[in-house]
């Protein structure tokens, strides 16, 4: 009887800890009807605009840093490079909603779970549109939620300015990973950050102005 | 019309042998020698630089600028000043970094790729470079300019630099721009200004 009892405890507890985390997201906020079905992302959107940061990468305590570039080549696909401060390339994709090339990596880099985890965090960061279907509110966002093929989105749209700040990237039961975005015009955001959860990785992208 | 363009295509081709022509091997020998000459009395050497970092895909360069400082043997200071602060200091087997006030180092010991980009780095300001075992190197003539492009044999060199281009000042005999080609589409452009060589530099300069 008592064994049973830990036993179910214990499932509990398991269960409780499963559900905290992607239900997090949306539990302490309150259902709403929906007020659209789509929203796009003006971020990387513009194909005139070349899209220069300087980066910092945190990676299990390591530091890494350089310069993150993308521009949007045609309709659907970006390219992206990561150089160091001195210029010499590190990185080069070419990525869309669908494909994914490696261009060039140096070899140091080149680990599958690495390109992996840029290749989810690059889509998730350049993605131009969601679909919604289902919409929340707390205090000062609106709450989108978005399906993403196993996984959902979460849009976090602030009320006052109606500017995308985050969005929230979870499995059935886990907060994966979060993008900030600080934008002053709603166009170009000037300060982004992609946070993982599960991982002890950030990679912090501040825009930069070429002379 | 046929001579219209014949003429045009001499004087396109002569345009592009006025660019870049050939040194002869006597003419290299004078160059090398000058170089050499020049590079063997920099004990210290600062200068200002512009880095334009051209990927063919951008429509327009990624600027930077700062400043380096390099004091023998192997004192070496990169530092960005616009738009962002970043300085990496090369001394003693390690690289000191100063990322916009967060300070890290780097202990590269003995370790031979960074060995060679100090080397490199240095080489390629001071002009000194002309190591037949390291690159292939061809030598051109420009309007008052002297061009050396060097080809890296190493395998693992090669990876990061295709080519590295170094164009130096015919009177001064010392490296004006840096080149630094990853492919043909892709390079790093450097501009040196304001060379002052020999000053008095304190090794206290070189910290992050």
């Amino acid at each position: 009887m008592q064994k049973s009892t830990i036993q179910f405890l214990l499932i509990n507890c398991l269960l409780a800890i499963v559900l905290v985390s992607c239900g997090s997201v949306t539990k302490n906020y309150i259902p709403k009807k929906l007020d659209k079905t789509a929203i796009e992302v003006p971020y990387f959107s513009d194909s005139k605009t070349d899209y220069v940061y300087k980066t910092n990468i945190t990676v299990y305590g390591n530091e890494l840093s350089g310069i993150f570039i993308a521009k949007k080549i045609n309709d659907t696909l970006h390219r992206i490079v990561f150089t160091t401060e001195f210029g010499n390339k590190l990185m080069d994709f070419e990525i869309s909603d669908k494909s994914f090339k490696v261009n060039s990596i140096v070899s140091e880099l080149d680990r599958k779970i690495l390109i992996n985890t840029l290749k989810q965090d690059f889509r998730l960061l350049l993605k131009k549109e969601y679909l919604i279907e289902e919409q929340f509110e707390n205090e000062s966002n609106n709450i989108y939620k978005s399906k993403d093929g196993k996984r959902d989105n979460y849009l976090f749209i602030s009320k006052k300015e109606g500017k995308l700040e985050k969005v929230v990237h979870c499995s059935k039961t886990k907060e994966k990973f979060t993008i900030k975005f600080s934008s002053k015009n709603n166009i170009f955001a000037e300060n982004i950050q992609i946070i993982h959860q599960n991982i002890k990785l950030k990679i912090e992208l501040n825009h930069f102005k070429s002379e | 019309m046929k001579t219209k363009i014949a003429l045009l295509i001499l004087f396109i081709s002569g345009n592009l042998f006025a660019q870049e022509q050939k040194m002869s091997d006597a003419e290299i020998a004078s160059f090398k020698q000058d170089v050499n000459l020049v590079s063997k009395k920099i004990k210290t050497l600062s200068t200002d630089f512009i880095q334009y970092k051209h990927l063919d895909f951008l429509s327009k360069d990624i600027e930077t600028s700062g400043k380096m400082i390099f004091k023998e043997p192997s004192l070496l200071q990169w530092q960005y000043k616009k738009p962002y602060n970043y300085t990496i200091v090369f001394k003693n087997g390690k690289i000191l970094i100063n990322d916009e006030g967060k300070k890290s180092a780097v202990d590269i010991g003995n370790s031979k790729i960074f060995g060679r980009i100090n080397k490199l780095i240095v080489g390629s300001v001071s002009g000194n470079m002309f190591d037949d075992k390291e690159f292939t190197i061809s030598y051109f003539k420009l309007k008052g300019q002297n061009l050396a492009k060097f080809i890296p044999k190493d395998a693992t060199l090669k990876k990061y630099i295709k080519q590295i281009e170094l164009t130096f000042d015919k009177e001064e005999s010392t490296v004006v721009q840096v080149k630094l080609l990853e492919s043909s589409e892709d390079y790093t452009r450097i501009v040196l200004k304001n060379k002052v060589i020999n000053a008095k530099i304190d090794d206290s300069v070189f910290t992050n």
